[in-house]
């Protein structure tokens, strides 16, 4: 495949569009890197150098005909959970690799992969894993029960609140404290419920585990920055959390009902 | 060793990793994956447990390192990121109970309770990691040695 030089340039951008949101959507750093150069390489770029680092990326290709374009993109999002887009976009890079399709169909495609899931399935699944975990931390059935309907409520905030907050750790804070106080208020008025359980099982719901897991393995492969960075992040939401539910149990007054 | 909890908790760690995968819009074929994957973590991590005396940090160390290489093999045959497959298997094993429990002493200032469920979050948390990175050390000598030999 010969490319134009705008159509080089244009690559380029659409190369950047992937990383991104691949980067925004629970990758790992060497995944993005790899993923372009691969792509880079698919598209007759005769070198593809990038750099990722947690809030930017950075992709110069050298061409056949000597042309060499370079873009930088800053990422304002933090890294997020929705795996599905991830796996879209690694089949789609697979794809492109074993037989290049055009630009104007791989721009279109990358729009696809954007495509949010059912949002049943993301409520349906949230309720469940905290009534599930509600169950594992030592709760009875009621807990299940009561632990999944203030999944939803997570749920409810993560779609509408996580756009208005100004970072992760606020959105956190709020969050655990909304909910930890509502679960408090239900357990005085239901005496049987484990407030412990319910509370740890929703607590699942908020913990950055993908983000943590991605932190460790950028470390291990090398990527000591984005490790480094990603971890600092974890820890501040985590603190977050932990700050809403202490503020909720010290506004109701304790657990101990 | 199998009392009724460890099967309450088996099956609702299994119940809680098949909601997760659907958290994250998995496709059924890895939700299949992932819910055994997350079965087979917690079995190893209760018997652990178990076997163990109590021992947090190797339990979780072992689960985790065996979550870690079942998505490096379930990632490899269905062609996935693995990242996909370990998020979700490792589920059961993050520390949301230690979690509530470090900031709920904080706030009855039961400051030994704090100390101690802030120490147990940290070997759970610590313990996935290293348990993973083990894995991850291995799958990458493999794969360079492999490119070395191509």
């Amino acid at each position: 495949m010969t490319l134009t030089k705008d159509e080089q340039q244009s690559l380029l951008h659409l190369l950047l569009d992937m990383g991104e949101l691949m980067y925004c959507s629970g990758s790992e750093v060497k995944r993005v890197e790899n993923t372009l150069s691969l792509m880079g390489k698919a598209y007759s770029a005769v070198e593809t150098s990038v750099l990722v680092i947690t809030a930017s990326i950075v992709v110069t290709m050298k061409f056949e005909d000597g042309n060499v374009v370079t873009e930088t993109r800053r990422i304002q999002k933090a890294g997020s959970n929705k795996l599905w887009r991830l796996e879209r976009l690694n089949a789609l890079s697979r794809r492109c690799c074993n037989n290049p399709i055009s630009l104007d169909e791989l721009h279109v495609e990358i729009k696809k992969c954007k495509e949010p899931i059912n949002k049943e399935m993301f409520y349906i699944g949230s309720a469940i894993t905290a009534g599930a975990f509600a169950v594992f931390f030592g709760g009875a059935w009621c807990d299940f029960l009561v632990a999944a309907v203030f999944a939803l409520l997570i749920c409810v905030m993560q779609k509408t609140l996580s756009h208005i907050t100004p970072n992760n750790i606020i959105f956190n804070i709020v969050c655990s404290f909304v909910v930890g106080v509502l679960i408090s208020f239900s357990a005085k008025l239901i005496p049987i419920l484990n407030v412990d359980a319910i509370i740890s099982g929703d607590i699942m719901l908020l913990i950055p585990g993908a983000a943590f897991t991605n932190a460790f393995r950028d470390l291990i492969v090398g990527d000591t920055i984005s490790g480094v960075m990603r971890l600092i992040e974890c820890v501040l939401w985590a603190i977050g959390l932990g700050i809403g539910f202490m503020l909720s149990i010290w506004l109701v007054g304790g657990i101990a009902i | 060793m199998i009392t009724k909890e460890f099967i309450i908790q088996l099956i609702s760690a299994t119940v809680g990793t098949f909601g997760f995968g659907m958290i994250f819009g998995l496709k059924l074929k890895y939700l299949i994956t992932v819910t055994f994957g997350g079965f087979l973590s917690c079995g190893i991590y209760l018997s652990g447990m178990y076997l163990l005396d109590g021992n947090i940090f190797f339990a979780t160390l072992l689960a985790g390192a065996f979550a870690a290489l079942y998505s490096e093999i379930s990632a490899r045959i269905m062609k996935a990121p693995s990242t996909l497959f370990f998020v979700t298997t490792i589920i059961s094993l993050v520390p949301g109970r230690a979690l509530y429990y470090t900031c709920s002493s904080a706030v009855l200032r039961d400051w030994a309770g704090c100390k101690s469920n802030a120490n147990i979050t940290l070997q759970y948390a610590l313990a996935i990691a290293a348990g993973a990175c083990i894995i991850w050390a291995i799958m990458l000598t493999i794969e360079n040695v492999k490119k070395l030999k191509k």
